[in-house]
């Protein structure tokens, strides 16, 4: 699951094909199929996880800082990991209620650990300019999210 | 090539044209509880289909028919490998169908729709 995150966030949903998933993966296309019905059902449940383990603990991070500033700079410092929620905001939220739920649901929980909308709004769109600027390499193959721990905070 | 449609609680899959005298059967109706999900997979084509049960295949021009693999029943009818997709089923007899649409994006898409995902 974590292999087929670390693909949908470095190419996209679409650009991420079956081959891709099974070649990476390193399994068969009948268990993928069987195990998660569709390409569509395998990354919503990536995006689920996503959202449960990353956006969560940087959200949990998010929520011990001490002021706004120190707030945003764990969102851009978290930023190299979130590839796969930027990716789902820009293209699968638009056109899947599905991915939309769940793009909200971390939309929410940052929110919630901003203590203001326009906090989060800030930090993602300071992250966006950074993406958007080259200045933001996204994370790379067999650096798994799942394994890192996102909660840089010493309180 | 094979025509998906939504017809009530029912998916429907028509198997067209010339295609019906390779794969046997040419309609095959799947409640949408069974139906577990769709994908445009081009490269499902070049997996081995496994042993062939009544049906037929031209090597290199037309796979169509029943296959076991793995323990499994997949239903087969493709000609044009970029317009595959496969649909999953579920409690059915086949475990799943690899089938060429024209509008491989729509058919999947439409189908997906219809299918809810649970996150388990």
């Amino acid at each position: 699951m974590g292999a087929a995150a670390e693909l949908f966030a470095l190419h996209s949903y679409d650009g991420t094909s079956v081959d891709d998933l099974v070649n990476h993966l390193g399994v068969h296309r009948g268990s993928l199929y069987k195990t998660f019905g569709s390409k569509r059902g395998l990354y919503l449940r990536a995006l689920h996880r996503h959202v449960d383990d990353d956006v969560a603990a940087l959200a949990r991070a998010v929520a011990g800082a001490e002021d706004q500033a120190q707030a945003v700079g764990l969102v851009l410092a978290a930023g190299p990991r979130l590839g796969l929620l930027f990716h789902a905001m820009v293209e699968r939220a638009p056109v899947d209620p599905a991915a939309a739920a769940e793009t909200t649901r971390a939309l929410a929980l940052l929110d919630a650990a901003t203590g203001a909308e326009g906090l989060t709004a800030l930090a993602l769109g300071q992250l966006l300019r950074r993406r958007g600027t080259g200045a933001m390499p996204q994370q790379r193959e067999g650096e798994s999210s799942w394994h890192t721990s996102a909660s840089p905070v010493t309180t | 090539m094979a025509h998906v449609s939504i017809a009530g609680d029912d998916l429907i899959v028509e198997v067209e044209g010339l295609d019906k005298l390779w794969a046997l059967k040419s309609r095959l109706t799947v409640p949408l509880a069974n139906v577990r999900g769709a994908t445009a997979d081009p490269g499902i084509v070049r997996e081995p289909k496994g042993v062939r049960s009544p049906g037929t295949h031209v090597p290199g021009v037309i796979v169509a028919g029943s296959f076991y693999t793995e323990g499994e029943r997949v239903f087969w009818d493709v000609r044009d490998r970029d317009k595959a997709i496969v649909i999953e089923l579920g409690d059915e007899k086949y475990a799943r169908l690899v089938i060429e649409v024209d509008d491989p994006k729509e058919t999947v898409d439409m189908i997906e729709k219809a299918v809810q995902h649970r996150h388990s």
